[in-house]
C-alpha cells in the first residue's frame, strides 16, 4: 500500500501542497487534472525523481521518502516514453535485467516472455528510432514491468495514441490490474478516468480537491472544476431564501429554483445534472418539478445527437439524443419547457 | 528555380571571398611545391620522425586527458554548483592566452624547480625537452575544445533518459556508461578530434617546453628560419597531408563506433 502524508513541494511559482493519498494494493487509481495541475510532479515524487520539501512517502510500511530512485522498485512510464534511442527494442527491455547483472540466458527468456505478453516480439531486433507511438508505449511498459514493480506509475499513457490503439492499451492496462498490479495513472482525460479507475482523485493547482470512487466523485462533484470534468455545464450562482423546509434559490437573472431538502448558505453555486433535465413542447404538470419556459437559441451537433442551448432567463445547456430531437421537432427560436426535479440540483461547496 | 535577391548575391560573394582567403594560400603552397622536392621530403628521415612524433604525442595526450576531461564535461553539463561560471571561464582560459605565455607558465611548472618537474625527476624523468613535456603543452592549449564539445553533448542528452535508467534499477555509474556516454558520443568524438588536431598544430607553447625532439610545426619553423620559404614548403605540405589523412581516419572510426553502440545491445550480438 502507498501512503502520501502531507506532501509539500515547491517548484518556482508552483507548489504541491498538503497532498494526502492512499492507494491500496491491487488498486487502479486515476489522478485527473489539467496540464500544470501538478499531477506529473506528484508521480515524479513517488518515483523518487524529485524529493518533497516536507512530508512522507510510505510504501508497504517502509518510509521511502529519501530512498534512492534505483532502490524503490516503483516503475514509471513517462508520457514521452523515454525509450533509449541508441538501443534496440531488445536492449531497452533487457536494460533493467542487465543492470542487475542477470545471466544472458535468463535475460533472453524474460525479455521474450515480456515481449510476447505485450505483443511486440516481432520487433525485438529493431532500432527504436522508427517505431510508432503505440509500439514505443509497449516497449516502455514491457521494460518497466520486467522489473516487477511494487507500484506502476503511468504518466498520460493514452494521450498520444489514436482511438483503436487506445482501446487496446486500456484492455492491456485493465488486465494488468486484474492480475494484481497496483497502478497510479495520471491523465487530463475524463473518459480515461471513468473507463479505468477504481478510485479517482482530482488534482487542481497542486491540491487534490476531491477523491473517491468514480460514481462518488462525478455524481457528487464537490466543486465547479470537478463538475466541469464530468461535462456538466449548468451552473448557477443563487441567493437562497425560504422557510418551512421549502427553500428557493434566485439566480442573477431572477430565475427561481425550488430547492427541496437542499441545505445551503445564502450565496451558493448550484449545478443541475445533465441527464436530469428534460425538454418538452408541453408544460409538465408535475408540481414537484422545477418548470421554466424558454426559447431555443442554438443547436450544435454532438456525438450522440444535439446540444441544445435554451434561453430561459438563464442559459441552459441540454444534450438531446437524435430520436428525441425528431419527436420534439426542435428549431431555433422555438418555445419549449425545461424541467428538472429539485433532487437533480447539487450545491457546490467550492468556488473553483 | 527561384531567383536570388541582391542581398543573397552579396552574401554569396562575401562568403566566396572568405573561403578563397582560407584556400588560396594552401592551394598556392601545394602548387609551388615541386614533385621532386616533395618526394625528397617524403624520404627525409628527420621529417618522418617529427611528423610521427607530432601525431602520436598529440593523440596520446588527447587520450590520457580525456579520462579526466569527459567526466568533468558531464559534471559541467549536469550539476549545479556555486562557482560554475568561474570554472567555465578557467576552462576557456587557454584559448585566449598567448600560447608562448602558456608555454612559459607551463615551463615553470614542469621544469626541475617546478612541482610537477620535481615529482617527475624523482622517477628519473625530465619533462623539458621530452615527449611527455610536449604532450603536456599540447594538452594545455587544446583541452578546452574537448571539454566544451563533450559538455554540449552531455547537455543535449535528455535528462529524462538518465532518470528512466535509474528508475529501471541502474546505478549512476551504469547510467553514465550506458546512457549518457553513448548518447553524447558524437560530440565527444568531435571534441576528441578537435583537441587532437589543435594539439598537433601547436607551436608556441611546445617550442618553449621542447625545441627538441622536434614536432612538425617546430621543424617547419626551423627550416624556414634557417633555409627559407622554399625549403619549409614541402615539409608543410607533407605534414598537412598526413594530418588530414589521420583526421579523416579518426572521423570514420568514430562513426563506426557510434553504429557499434547501437548494435551491441541487439539480441544477436
Amino acid at each position: 500500500m502507498l501512503r502520501l502524508i502531507n506532501i509539500k513541494r515547491r517548484l518556482g511559482d508552483f507548489a504541491l501542497a498538503d497532498i494526502n493519498l492512499e492507494v491500496s494494493d491491487g488498486e487502479y487509481y486515476v489522478l485527473l487534472g489539467r496540464s500544470g495541475s501538478g499531477k506529473t510532479q506528484l508521480l515524479e515524487l513517488i518515483a523518487g525523481l524529485e524529493h518533497p520539501d516536507t512530508g512522507s512517502i510510505i510504501l508497504d510500511n517502509e518510509d521511502i521518502t529519501r530512498q534512492r530512485i534505483q532502490d524503490r522498485k516503483v516503475g514509471i512510464v513517462f508520457q514521452d516514453y523515454a525509450v533509449f534511442p541508441h538501443m534496440t527494442v531488445f536492449g531497452n527491455i533487457a536494460y533493467p535485467l542487465r543492470a542487475r547483472k542477470e545471466d544472458k540466458k535468463s535475460i533472453v527468456e524474460k525479455v521474450e516472455k515480456a515481449a510476447t505478453s505485450m505483443n511486440i516480439k516481432h520487433i525485438l531486433d529493431r532500432s527504436t528510432e522508427k517505431l510508432s507511438g503505440g509500439e514505443l508505449q509497449r516497449v516502455a511498459l514491457a521494460r518497466t514491468l520486467i522489473t516487477s514493480p511494487r507500484l506502476l506509475l503511468l504518466d498520460e499513457p493514452l494521450s498520444s495514441l489514436d482511438t483503436s490503439l487506445k482501446d487496446d492499451l486500456k484492455r492491456l492496462l485493465r488486465n494488468l490490474n486484474k492480475a494484481g498490479q497496483t497502478i497510479i495513472h495520471v491523465t487530463h482525460d475524463y473518459g480515461d478516468a471513468i473507463s479505468l479507475a477504481k478510485r479517482v482523485g482530482v488534482i487542481h493547482n497542486g491540491k487534490i480537491i476531491q477523491e473517491g470512487s468514480v460514481d462518488e466523485v462525478f455524481n457528487n462533484p464537490s466543486n465547479r472544476f470537478v463538475a466541469r470534468y464530468a461535462g456538466i455545464r449548468n451552473f448557477f450562482r443563487v441567493v437562497i431564501s425560504g422557510e418551512n423546509g421549502l427553500s428557493v434559490g434566485v439566480t442573477e437573472h431572477n430565475v427561481k429554483l425550488k430547492l427541496n431538502g437542499v441545505s445551503a448558505g445564502r450565496d451558493s453555486l448550484l449545478l443541475i445534472k445533465n441527464d436530469s433535465i428534460v425538454l418538452t413542447n408541453e408544460k409538465p404538470v408535475d408540481k414537484e418539478l422545477n418548470v421554466i419556459k424558454g426559447k431555443v437559441t442554438e443547436l450544435i451537433p454532438s456525438e450522440f445527437g444535439m446540444e441544445v442551448t435554451i434561453d430561459a432567463g438563464e442559459m441552459f445547456y441540454i444534450n438531446i439524443i437524435t430520436s428525441d430531437l425528431e419527436r420534439l421537432n426542435l428549431v431555433e427560436e422555438k418555445e419549449v419547457w425545461v424541467s428538472f426535479p429539485s433532487k437533480a440540483i447539487v450545491v457546490l461547496s467550492g468556488t473553483v | 528555380m527561384s531567383r536570388n535577391s541582391i542581398f543573397t548575391w552579396i552574401v554569396m560573394i562575401l562568403s566566396s571571398l572568405v573561403l578563397l582567403f582560407i584556400l588560396a594560400p594552401l592551394v598556392g603552397m601545394f602548387i609551388h611545391t615541386g614533385g621532386a622536392q616533395f618526394l625528397e621530403t617524403v624520404k627525409d628521415k628527420e621529417v618522418h620522425q617529427s611528423v610521427w612524433l607530432t601525431l602520436w604525442v598529440s593523440f596520446t595526450a588527447t587520450l590520457i586527458f580525456s579520462i579526466g576531461a569527459v567526466p568533468f564535461a558531464w559534471l559541467l553539463a549536469r550539476k549545479k554548483f556555486p562557482v560554475k561560471n568561474i570554472v567555465q571561464g578557467i576552462i576557456d582560459l587557454p584559448i585566449v592566452l598567448p600560447h608562448t605565455a602558456a608555454g612559459i607558465a607551463l615551463l615553470g611548472f614542469i621544469s626541475r624547480d617546478g612541482f610537477l618537474g620535481k615529482t617527475a625527476s624523482l622517477f628519473g624523468l625530465n619533462l623539458v625537452n621530452h615527449p611527455s613535456g610536449i604532450a603536456l603543452a599540447m594538452a594545455f592549449v587544446s583541452l578546452p575544445f574537448l571539454i566544451n564539445a563533450a559538455r554540449d553533448g552531455f547537455a543535449a542528452v535528455p535528462e529524462r533518459l538518465e532518470k528512466a535508467a535509474l528508475n529501471l534499477g541502474a546505478s549512476h555509474t551504469k547510467v553514465f556508461f550506458t546512457i549518457s556516454l553513448p548518447l553524447a558520443w558524437r560530440s565527444i568524438t568531435t571534441g576528441f578530434v578537435m583537441m587532437f588536431a589543435r594539439g598537433m598544430s601547436e607551436f608556441g607553447a611546445v617550442v618553449i617546453i621542447a625545441y627538441h625532439p622536434m614536432i612538425a610545426p617546430v621543424l617547419i619553423y626551423e627550416r624556414f628560419s634557417s633555409y627559407g620559404l622554399n625549403y619549409a614548403r614541402p615539409a608543410s605540405v607533407f605534414f598537412i597531408l598526413v594530418a588530414l589523412l589521420f583526421l579523416i581516419a579518426l572521423r570514420l572510426i568514430s562513426i563506426k563506433r557510434k553504429e557499434k553502440f547501437i548494435n551491441t545491445d541487439a539480441q544477436t550480438d
